[in-house]
């Protein structure tokens, strides 16, 4: 019985916000829609956990999952997005020119000053260091994509 | 482009000397140092105002072709460096 008044209090909660109450944190996320939605990023300065623990799908409603503390397994195509992601909100680049392919000096317009800036922007968004001798190699984001899916073991 | 190197090879004629590589290296990894340290800086705004003034300083010289000047900037850039790591150092004690 305990179980069905459990049920009844997880279905009647709204969807997950952004900001996640720790103590409440494995129901809300029991409720929220097997769909990701995409959220429109309220800050940079969100921490990465909060941003993708509102995106993370969950099974079935009803089930209680503990919540471990770590990130959702990347992907490919999050990769992708989030490296995007932060080049668009690089001042110096226009986010209508930006293509996966587009090269920053050759396309882009940009120096190699930019280029240390923009890889020091991928460190922060992905949480570990690129080494200057791989780091200005890469000079598109695709080329980006490729080596943090290297350095963390995502294939597909 | 002074100090070209030919070595019967077809390299542009804008290519670098090894120095000039080798001194161009220096710099972007002086700059790359520079990020890194003030990455630790802990205040938000300090950061941002010390992003600003290192892009300003670098992006001002950045067309210098006298080696001997770039060399004194090099090492301007590098004590600047050794000074913040300092004082953020001193400030961590």
């Amino acid at each position: 019985m305990a179980a069905r008044v459990l049920q009844q209090c997880v279905r009647s909660l709204g969807r997950p916000s952004l900001r996640l109450c720790p103590v409440n944190l494995a129901l809300r996320a029991a409720v929220a829609p097997a769909v990701p939605v995409h959220r429109p990023f309220s800050s940079a300065a969100d921490s990465r956990r909060t941003r993708w623990l509102g995106q993370s799908r969950i099974s079935s409603v009803g089930l209680l999952c503990r919540q471990y503390g770590d990130l959702p397994p990347l992907t490919l195509e999050t990769i992708k997005d989030r490296v995007l992601y932060v080049l668009k909100l690089y001042d110096k680049i226009n986010p209508e020119k930006l293509q996966v392919t587009s090269h920053f000096m050759k396309d882009l317009g940009l120096d190699s000053l930019d280029q240390v800036e923009i890889i020091m922007a991928m460190e922060d968004e992905f949480g570990f260091e690129i080494p200057d001798a791989e780091a200005e190699k890469l000079m598109t984001p695709e080329e980006i994509v490729q080596y943090i899916a290297d350095k963390k073991d995502v294939y597909e | 482009v002074d100090g070209t190197v030919h070595m019967g090879s077809r390299l542009p004629p804008a290519a670098l000397s090894l120095k000039q590589f080798l001194q161009r290296q220096k710099v972007l990894g002086v700059y790359r140092s520079m990020l890194r340290t003030i990455r630790q800086v802990p205040d938000e705004a300090d950061r941002k105002y010390l992003r600003g003034w290192a892009r300003e300083e670098f992006k001002r010289n950045k067309n210098a072709t006298n080696q001997d000047a770039i060399r004194m900037m090099i090492t301007q850039a590098t004590n600047h460096l050794e000074e913040l790591q300092k004082s953020l150092l001193l400030a961590r004690s």
